[in-house]
């Protein structure tokens, strides 16, 4: 018979749904998938193995009402939620290092001005600036969509495309 | 009756704690790991919601009525293999596969006590106090012992007002829907209570849907005279969701989508999505000659067929929401799209989530008999533009309005 509960070493991914963001540590991998215009930002810090991944929507939180309830939801206060939350858990902020991925912008639509993949990557970018958090490896832009997976132990990030031409990418 | 935005995220947010509420009560109770999936409230008619729940399966449910701070029914409904599942943890034997008084008595006792997490969680929200019955047990397949006796339920063409979450056990095949059909009466009530600003007549709102009805059938004429497979509207609902519960209701694969901005009274976003062989069914209908693709695509000329089609039904469905409404609404040039579902969707959420929280989606689904064609239509209007459009409407010109079936732009194609 077929035994239900958590079954030992098979361990599911942890989706993080849009706006929402998951710190973790070791092994665990954390998953974001059909990422177009949204941002995957991924921190870790090597040494202790603590990261966390944000799914992130929209640039500016600073100027919403609701992004203290919902900080996942916009790059900036997605950014500061992580690492505060990473520090708590033990990692050292001078040491956590940064990947992002997804971004794009597939429809040039007149009400999307420059393109609200681009906003969301270059708020990201601002704020991992302001803060000192080097910005190691990136996947942005384009006009594909991107599902990630990261894992905090080894940092890796990996963005899967669905079209043969961009394929797998480890970040 | 009014609506208005503010209150329908009320309700929003009261669903989405009644189901965490819900979902953490049966891992409790259970040891089973489990995750609360999409949360709506739906705009749907009676016929809708029959044919959206008689998929042909046997289903189990735990029903209680609602008295007090709100009124209605909250059923609970498993298919019948996920209630024999739990069951068999529950009471610990294998094999379990009917319903004997033991099993049904487990049965209810889960059922209940996911009806009381979804029923604390509204209570909170609502901060009022809601009574609830005995619960009755319910094995069926059609919709009938389930919600045929509730008063509440709308008939075959009346727009109800439903409340819809799913729940799911992680890494297990059990999962179950959660029904609210609150009464309008009590709906009203809270409603009125809980409204911040003047909103929408609830019949307009209805009006304004048996309008865009007419419009989902218009799409499928459109796309039955394009491509000579015969179609049909196969569902259709009004839904109101959180703008993050849009990508997550699309399917995680790869799909074959038309986009469109469109520009008007109201504004908004309109997107036609295909599976995978639906789109190279389309193709094939609308390009008599082999072509030639590269590898996994559709080639230039299947790109342009499918464009072709989705800017045509676009006009279809857009002209009928103008008509209703007595003004014009422009749409963009055609965008293809062949990605991961939810991707495509994502940038459409973003614009709109710089100005708001939640969205009405116009939700259909269009299907052919025999062959490969399912398109999933979905429309997400501005909400302020839409309210606006809503309150300009004349409610006695609904019914006066002619379906606009406008075939002249095929012949021109």
């Amino acid at each position: 018979m077929k035994t239900y509960g958590t079954e030992p070493g098979i361990p599911e991914p942890v989706q993080v749904g849009i706006s929402e963001l998951v710190v973790s540590e070791g092994d665990d991998t954390l998953k974001s998938y059909g990422l177009g215009s949204c941002l995957a930002v991924a921190l870790y810090d090597p040494e202790t193995d603590i990261g966390g991944l944000a799914h992130v929507m929209l640039p500016d939180g600073d100027a919403a009402d609701n992004s203290d309830i919902k900080p996942g939801k916009y790059a900036d206060t997605a950014i500061r939620a992580l690492l505060r939350r990473m520090v708590e858990r033990g990692a050292s902020y001078t040491a956590v290092e940064a990947k992002i991925a997804g971004g794009s912008d597939m429809f040039q639509f007149e009400s999307f001005g420059e393109g609200v993949g681009q906003r969301n990557t270059e708020a990201a970018k601002a704020e991992l600036e302001k803060l000192g958090v080097p910005l190691i490896a990136e996947d942005v832009g384009g006009k594909h969509g991107r599902t990630v997976e990261f894992t905090p132990e080894t940092g890796k990030l990996i963005v899967r495309t669905a079209d043969g031409e961009h394929g797998v990418t480890e970040l | 009756m009014k609506l208005d935005v503010t209150t329908l995220g009320t309700f929003y947010r009261m669903a989405r704690e009644g189901a965490g509420l819900a979902a953490g009560r049966l891992t409790r109770m259970t040891g089973v790991e489990t995750q609360v999936g999409i949360t709506k409230l739906n705009f749907m008619r009676g016929r809708e919601i029959r044919h959206d729940f008689e998929d042909g399966s046997e289903k189990v449910g735990v029903r209680v009525e609602l008295s007090g701070g709100l009124e209605g029914h909250s059923v609970i409904v498993f298919d019948r293999k996920s209630a024999l599942r739990i069951v068999e943890m529950l009471i610990a034997e294998s094999d379990v596969d009917s319903f004997d008084e033991m099993s049904r008595s487990a049965a209810t006792e889960v059922g209940q006590v996911m009806n009381s997490g979804f029923i604390d969680g509204w209570a909170d929200v609502l901060e009022t106090a809601i009574d609830v019955s005995t619960p009755s047990f319910i094995e069926g397949q059609t919709a009938d012992p389930f919600f045929g006796d509730i008063d509440a339920t709308p008939d075959d063409d009346d727009l109800a007002l439903l409340f819809q979450s799913q729940i799911e056990a992680v890494g297990t095949e059990i999962g179950f829907s959660h029904y609210l059909f609150p009464e309008r009466e009590s709906m009203a009530t809270l409603l009125e209570r809980l409204r911040t600003n003047d909103g929408i007549e609830y019949d307009k709102l209805d009006g304004f849907d048996r309008m865009a009805e007419q419009g989902a059938e218009e799409v499928a004429k459109t796309a039955t005279t394009l491509t000579g497979i015969e179609t049909s509207v196969e569902i259709r609902r009004l839904n109101f969701v959180s703008l993050e519960a849009i990508p997550e209701s699309v399917a995680d694969e790869r799909l074959v989508g038309v986009a469109f901005e469109f520009d008007g009274t109201p504004s908004g976003y309109l997107l036609f999505l295909f599976d995978e062989d639906s789109a190279h069914e389309i193709v094939d209908a609308m390009v008599p000659m082999e072509i030639e693709t590269e590898g996994e695509g559709f080639g230039e000329m299947g790109e342009s067929a499918i464009k072709e089609l989705g800017n045509i039904m676009a006009s279809g469905f857009l002209d009928g929401w103008a008509n209703v409404l007595d003004t014009t609404i422009d749409h963009s040039p055609p965008e293809f799209i062949h990605d991961i579902g939810p991707a495509a969707v994502d940038p459409v959420i973003i614009q709109l989530g710089e100005t708001q929280e939640f969205a009405f989606v116009f939700d259909t689904n269009v299907v052919a008999d025999g062959r490969e064609f399912d398109c999933d239509i979905y429309a997400i209007p501005d909400e302020t533009d839409l309210e606006r459009a809503l309150n300009d409407l004349e409610i006695d010109k609904i019914d006066e309005t002619p379906t606009t079936a406008t075939f002249e732009d095929v012949e021109n194609a």
